[in-house]
């Protein structure tokens, strides 16, 4: 599932979360060795020679992942003679077969290998086959352990410690939480869970009261957020970690009459989630940037081999998105992310290679 | 132990094909007392411990016993124990479907797809549904049947096959927009009671029906017993072996759309581990692997157990690995019992059970002349 995205433990640039000016510092260190001939440089990269550069998803056909390749696509367009070679396995679980595609675009000779892992052990031998070949390579959404190359992601951790944050707020700081989870033991699922947890440790107010799994599965997260409501009548505020935990939780609140007494932030940005977001079902909703995933990556990508410009990890950011905001500018281009409306914030630092208009 | 032709039983001997006999000749009540034992002492301790259980949870949380916990444990336990009444079906002839959980899974995006994408009405669209899951346990019969395939290979490839078509089918994306109308099959009342467990008591009437009435159920319990001995018997195994499967693959897509009702979408992750439950909800019902034994009342018993293992433990706040290792023991206690019966009570019982039939009544050729039986 799409569900697995690593997290960015060295993030180095920050991104305004909430639509607040971020905490730490903005990215120079993206691209940290851009020189100030750079940015010009790449203004007359038109005529520049033709890239070839494959960016492979976790899998195609995906809501999440079409916003990865639009992104893509804006970047290349807006860049020049840039050719995106997108494809993809049909379930992310299919590593084998995303390895096989990549060797495959290894053994084409593209110029750039962009790839989001289905695996995090599996495809380390498929990066540095590309490196021994001289085709540098990115990570989107979901990198290899080690990192070895930059990796271009959400800081799930960073995301969940904003549930934490919006849970204070909504509370006013006095509560009993719960979390769904869906699949212990994946890092994406530790690592939210884990900064949810952190998070709540700031606010002594917010108890967590309950913690259950649904194996991504919907109709698991209705039973066993029943079950919680159940044991707890006195719960205020329950953070479903991935989407079929918000929908199933969302439904046993709406089942039991509780929508709007019961606080709801979920994760992800899904049809139905963002209908219950529109009727008050669900408070707030973390979203990711598969846009910018894409976007930045190929930029990144582009400007490496035209110039040499050096790329490090970046964290792709969190929107928190909210019915107050959802109608919004950036609020409703990361809802539905278009190369007309790209959701991308001033501080992207990859921004100043291209003309956006 | 799946293997109807597994070596276990390729050994007919008279007393077999005059169990057969019996068992085609006899309604279910009227068995011989040793194969009722086994399955009433099973469902007795099953629903013994659903009750202490019960009782413990009661007087541990003041939640349990409550009308909104015991409207939604009967719900939850709906779903699995629809599928589970179709597994023990299959059960009962000594196979096994593992596919149920991802046939589910197929049969609840597919009525979503029918509703969403073609505008049927939720009615049909649900029909089309549940008949996806008999296409899909037509293949698993087919190849149990007629290509004679063990049914845990068959059904294990069609655990892969249909969940990957579900994936395939959605783009492993939710359907999501399903008619206001289909939402009550699985989220309404009628009074009191919610939707899915008068569909849970529909199915308990017809298969209990099915298990009890028909040829069906009684050909179910001879294949079980002895498949061989069953053929020499004159029993159709071929088509009905299909049908039992087909049954199990129209619960299992019925069960889907509940599922998928009670979220208002069709969600590809339905059922991982859906079949497990099912197997477990059966054995614990007092359902034995080896075949020739099995009731609906036990595979009800035996899903409300865990459902409401799995309600308790989340009540009592148990660490939620903690559930799955309760569930895990008290299968190994189920499997554990029904090893020992068969070898303490069931062949006890049989020497002189089969010495008191007349055999010059019997109905059956042997199929070898006395003495001459191929050694195996």
């Amino acid at each position: 599932m799409r569900k697995r995205r690593l997290p960015l433990v060295a993030a180095a640039a920050a991104l305004p979360v909430l639509g607040m000016a971020a905490c730490s510092t903005t990215g120079s260190s993206s691209s940290s060795a851009v020189s100030p001939g750079a940015a010009s440089a790449s203004a007359a990269t038109a005529a520049a020679k033709p890239l070839t550069l494959a960016v492979v998803p976790k899998a195609i056909g995906f809501d999440y992942w079409t916003h990865v390749q639009a992104g893509a696509m804006c970047a290349a367009a807006k860049l020049g003679n840039v050719t995106i070679d997108w494809n993809g396995v049909a379930a992310e679980t299919d590593i084998t077969g995303q390895v096989s595609l990549l060797n495959g675009y290894i053994d084409r000779g593209v110029n750039g290998l962009i790839y989001a892992a289905t695996d995090v052990k599996a495809l380390l031998p498929v990066t540095a086959r590309a490196q021994s070949a001289r085709i540098p390579v990115y990570n989107i959404d979901s990198g290899t352990t080690p990192q070895q190359v930059p990796l271009f992601a959400t800081d799930n951790l960073k995301g969940a410690h904003e549930v934490s944050a919006l849970m204070n707020t909504y509370l006013h700081g006095h509560g009993n939480v719960a979390i769904i989870e869906f699949q212990p033991g994946s890092m994406t699922d530790n690592q939210r869970k884990q900064g949810f947890v952190q998070g709540l440790s700031a606010y002594p107010g917010l108890h967590l009261v309950a913690d259950q799994p649904d194996q991504s599965d919907a109709s698991k997260a209705l039973t066993v957020t029943n079950d919680i409501l159940t044991a707890h009548p006195t719960l205020n505020g329950i953070f479903g970690s991935n989407e079929p935990s918000v929908i199933g939780a969302s439904q046993a609140v709406k089942q039991r009459h509780l929508s709007g007494k019961i606080v709801m932030v979920g994760w992800d940005a899904a049809p139905d989630e963002v209908a219950a977001l529109k009727s008050g079902e669900i408070s707030a909703l973390i979203v990711q940037n598969p846009f910018r995933m894409g976007f930045d990556s190929v930029i990144a990508m582009t400007e490496h081999l035209r110039s040499g410009v050096s790329v490090a990890n970046e964290d792709t950011g969190v929107y928190v998105v909210t019915k107050q905001n959802m109608n919004q500018g950036q609020f409703k281009a990361i809802l539905t992310p278009s190369c007309a409306n790209p959701p991308l914030p001033s501080s992207d630092p990859w921004l100043k290679y291209v003309h956006m208009s | 132990m799946n293997d109807p032709r597994g070596s276990a039983k390729t050994s007919v001997t008279d007393a077999d094909t005059e169990d057969v006999r019996i068992t085609l000749a006899s309604r279910v009540w009227l068995l011989p007392w040793r194969r009722r034992l086994g399955e009433v002492v099973a469902q007795a301790t099953a629903l013994g411990a659903l009750v202490v259980i019960g009782i413990v949870l009661t007087i541990l949380s003041p939640h349990f016993l409550t009308y909104v916990n015991l409207s939604e444990v009967a719900v939850d336990a709906a779903v699995t124990a629809i599928v589970a009444v179709g597994q023990t079906l299959v059960i009962v002839t000594a196979g096994i479907d593992l596919s149920v959980g991802s046939v589910a899974a197929l049969a609840g995006v597919v009525g979503a797809q029918l509703m969403v994408n073609q505008n049927l009405p939720w009615l049909i669209a649900a029909v089309g549904g549940v008949l996806v899951g008999a296409l899909a346990g037509l293949v698993n019969g087919g190849l149990v049947s007629w290509i004679k395939l063990p049914p845990f290979i068959a059904t294990l490839g069609m655990m892969g096959v249909a969940r990957g078509v579900t994936f395939l089918t959605t783009g492993a994306v939710a359907v999501y927009g399903v008619p206001a109308g289909f939402t009550a099959l699985g989220l309404g009342y009628a009074g009191p009671i919610p939707v899915p467990a008068i569909c849970l008591v529909v199915v308990i009437v017809i298969f209990g029906a099915i298990f009890t009435w028909t040829k069906l159920g009684r050909y179910a319990r001879a294949i079980g017993s002895n498949q061989e001995a069953s053929r020499l018997t004159g029993v159709p195994i071929g088509s009905y072996l299909v049908l039992v499967y087909v049954l199990s693959g129209v619960l299992a897509g019925f069960a889907g759309m509940i599922a998928a009702s009670r979220v208002e979408s069709g969600q590809p992750n339905f059922g991982i581990g859906l079949e497990l439950d099912a197997i477990a909800a059966a054995v614990i019902g007092g359902a034995s692997l080896f075949g020739g034994q099995g009731t609906v009342a036990g595979a009800i018993i035996g899903a409300f157990l865990i459902e409401e293992i799995r309600n308790g433990s989340i009540l009592l706040n148990i660490n939620t690995y903690a559930q799955d290792v309760i569930i895990g023991v008290v299968v190994w206690v189920a499997v554990a019992w029904d090893y020992w019966r068969r070898r303490h009570i069931t062949d006890r019982a049989r020497a002189p059970a089969t010495a008191e039939i007349p055999r010059t009544s019997s109905a059956v050729t042997p199929p070898f002349p006395r003495g001459l039986r191929p050694r195996n």
